[in-house]
């Protein structure tokens, strides 16, 4: 057991796909770490995570890791029109990028349930020791974690600590693999409502005493446990009532933020975002 | 009795007895004047008795000297007293924080931080990494750290951050206080404040009590480390254990490995704990995890939380400090004083 070199610990970060959004991140999503997202449906956390396993594959130059990624999706179907959009809008700003066509460097499994997911670690950990190709396997985005875990458990006291083990193991054999290959994870959470008076449900964690959505107060879903289990976790929001002064008659714009709930190397920030047919863009 | 073993008459012996000498420490500690009033004989007679009671007891090494105690290895409160009062603190670079400890997280002691995420564990973990190199002119120990992270939050660019802010504050320190321009000099670099960080990475719980075991063999070979934070020492064993007995045997093992290392090479250990729901008579409460028996394996123990939008540290239990709170902010300088108008040290 010997103590690793702070100096040379290798700190990579993946860009997202837009400068703005990086500066917000100070770099971009950290590898050998696990980065949340928590938002409300629609809000444009697959956005993101489509667009971060595109931008992944650019060289390390570019503020990519050369890498391809894994896709692990519980929610049927995968959007892959959405993605082969992605991938034309990136190949027509990115022409000079090696790869033909860059689904190719996307592996996408669907997982049902929590008990799946465990089995399939091992799976993923042969993968990544096999992958060692011109683009190795950097990014493993679990979209959503939470739908995992909706259905299989009841609202006993010892359904929640089964639960919460799971969290736990997976968290760790997801960091563990994080740290071995310097996988940058991102895993997206859904919110609940908040109800008043609700003790259980509405803990402050992190840097904002609130979490609105849409209007209502949330809670990112699965608890305080998982919450002790991700490094890092962002907000994403949006909000209805339109901007002053871009609105005309008929059309209402949705105005969406991405905030820094917890993280080791981010300070409380916040920062506008928009979603267009190219992608998911800071402003 | 050791008066026994004295070559004196039985008539003295029956005389030392009944004047209340019961051991050759007792004894010796009488002036030959006291001694001869007490029992009834003469002075020579006394200083005779002091004089076998002297050879008996230092050719008989199973009887202690006055100065020892009764058993090996322990000390009179007295000497433990001077040693606390001069044992060294680790600033935690928050003035409010310090007060309450005495001045900082304290040498030869176990102390454990709690909170929810987010609330600023893995910075003050960070912070008294950095600080405890502070040389010894500045006021620090000018000692090394050993940081163990069981969940990866350890970022390097937040250690660099946090290391220039803290040579930025030692420049401006002695530039108010030293008149020579070569002592303003400080000769830190944020580099060297990494190196002198050693960062181990464990990615389960046996990794974990094994390096717990090997830390002994490390210190022996680095003696100049004077801090061990552990972030977090919960994260691996929360998962499933079949036998929640080993559990506690496990932890309460490796708390105690601590605990020695502590005292052994008068260094400080810090653990960093998550929070979990306890439902406590009819409502859930926040509570440290791992359980109730691990609540009796550190020494000290501080709850870090949120009131309102400031971050609060409060003394949960502690044999020496009196029970406060006080308020701090994380910033990209690391931990500081908070700012708020209305913060104030709350003893409760």
């Amino acid at each position: 057991m010997r103590p690793q070199k702070l100096l040379h610990l290798p700190a990579h970060k993946c860009t997202v796909g837009c400068p703005l959004l990086d500066r917000f991140l100070a770099g971009g999503i950290p590898c050998n770490s696990i980065t949340e997202l928590v938002a409300e449906n629609a809000t444009g956390k697959t956005q993101f995570c489509l667009q971060l396993v595109l931008y992944a594959q650019l060289p390390p130059s570019r503020g990519g890791l050369s890498a391809s990624s894994l896709y692990i999706h519980t929610e049927f179907p995968f959007p892959l029109r959405r993605l082969r959009q992605l991938s034309r809008a990136f190949r027509s700003s990115h022409p000079d990028h090696p790869v033909a066509d860059p689904c190719d460097r996307v592996f996408v499994q669907g997982v049902y349930t929590a008990d799946e997911l465990v089995d399939a670690l091992p799976k993923i950990e042969l993968f990544l020791i096999h992958s060692r190709s011109r683009f190795p396997l950097k990014v493993i985005v679990i979209d959503s974690i939470a739908a995992l875990f909706r259905s299989d458990f009841d609202n006993t006291v010892l359904d929640l600590r089964r639960r919460s083990s799971l969290f736990f193991k997976i968290a760790g054999g997801l960091k563990s693999l994080a740290k071995r290959f310097g996988v940058a994870v991102v895993v997206t959470n859904q919110v609940v409502d908040l109800i008043e008076g609700d003790k259980g449900n509405g803990v402050r964690v992190g840097n904002l005493s609130a979490l609105y959505s849409s209007g209502r107060p949330v809670v990112p879903a699965l608890g305080l446990a998982w919450a002790n289990c991700v490094n890092s976790r962002l907000f994403l929001s949006r909000d209805d009532d339109g901007g002053d002064g871009d609105v005309d008659g008929s059309l209402r714009k949705k105005r969406r933020r991405i905030s820094v709930v917890f993280a080791p190397h981010l300070p409380h920030s916040s920062s506008e975002f928009v979603i267009t047919t190219e992608g998911v863009f800071g402003r | 009795m050791e008066v026994g073993m004295l070559p004196i008459s039985a008539s003295k012996r029956g005389k030392l007895l009944a004047a209340g000498y019961t051991t050759l420490h007792s004894i010796s500690r009488a002036s030959p004047s006291h001694l001869a009033t007490d029992i009834g004989v003469s002075e020579d007679e006394a200083c005779e008795i002091l004089k076998y009671a002297s050879q008996t007891s230092s050719m008989d090494p199973s009887i202690e000297s006055s100065n020892a105690s009764t058993l090996h290895g322990g000390q009179t409160a007295w000497t433990m007293l001077n040693e606390e009062k001069f044992a060294t603190r680790i600033t935690t670079s928050c003035g409010d924080i310090d007060n309450i400890l005495g001045g900082g997280i304290t040498c030869k002691e176990v102390t454990e931080l709690g909170g929810v995420p987010g609330i600023g564990k893995t910075q003050i973990g960070i912070q008294l990494a950095v600080n405890v190199q502070i040389p010894p002119e500045y006021g620090g120990l000018g000692g090394k750290a050993i940081y163990i992270d069981t969940e990866g939050s350890f970022m390097v660019e937040r250690v660099l951050q946090i290391a220039e802010a803290c040579i930025e504050d030692m420049s401006e320190y002695s530039h108010h206080f030293h008149n020579n321009v070569q002592d303003c000099e400080v000769k830190l670099h944020p580099n060297s404040i990494l190196e002198n960080i050693f960062y181990f990475r464990v990615c389960s719980y046996t990794e974990q009590i094994a390096l717990v075991n090997y830390l002994d063999k490390f210190i022996e070979e680095h003696k100049d480390v004077k801090i061990i934070i552990l972030d977090s020492v919960t994260f691996h064993f929360r998962q499933d254990f079949d036998d929640m007995a080993l559990r506690t045997r496990l932890l309460s093992e490796m708390a105690l490995k601590l605990m020695k290392l502590a005292r052994k090479f008068c260094l400080a250990v810090v653990l960093l704990n998550q929070v979990t729901t306890k439902y406590i008579e009819g409502s859930y409460q926040l509570t440290l995890a791992l359980g109730d028996s691990w609540s009796h394996s550190c020494t000290n123990r501080i709850v870090l939380f949120w009131n309102g939008d400031e971050r609060h540290a409060y003394i949960d239990k502690s044999p020496s400090l009196k029970s406060a709170s006080a308020v701090y902010s994380v910033t990209t300088r690391g931990i500081r004083n908070s700012n708020s108008s209305c913060k104030r040290i709350k003893m409760v």
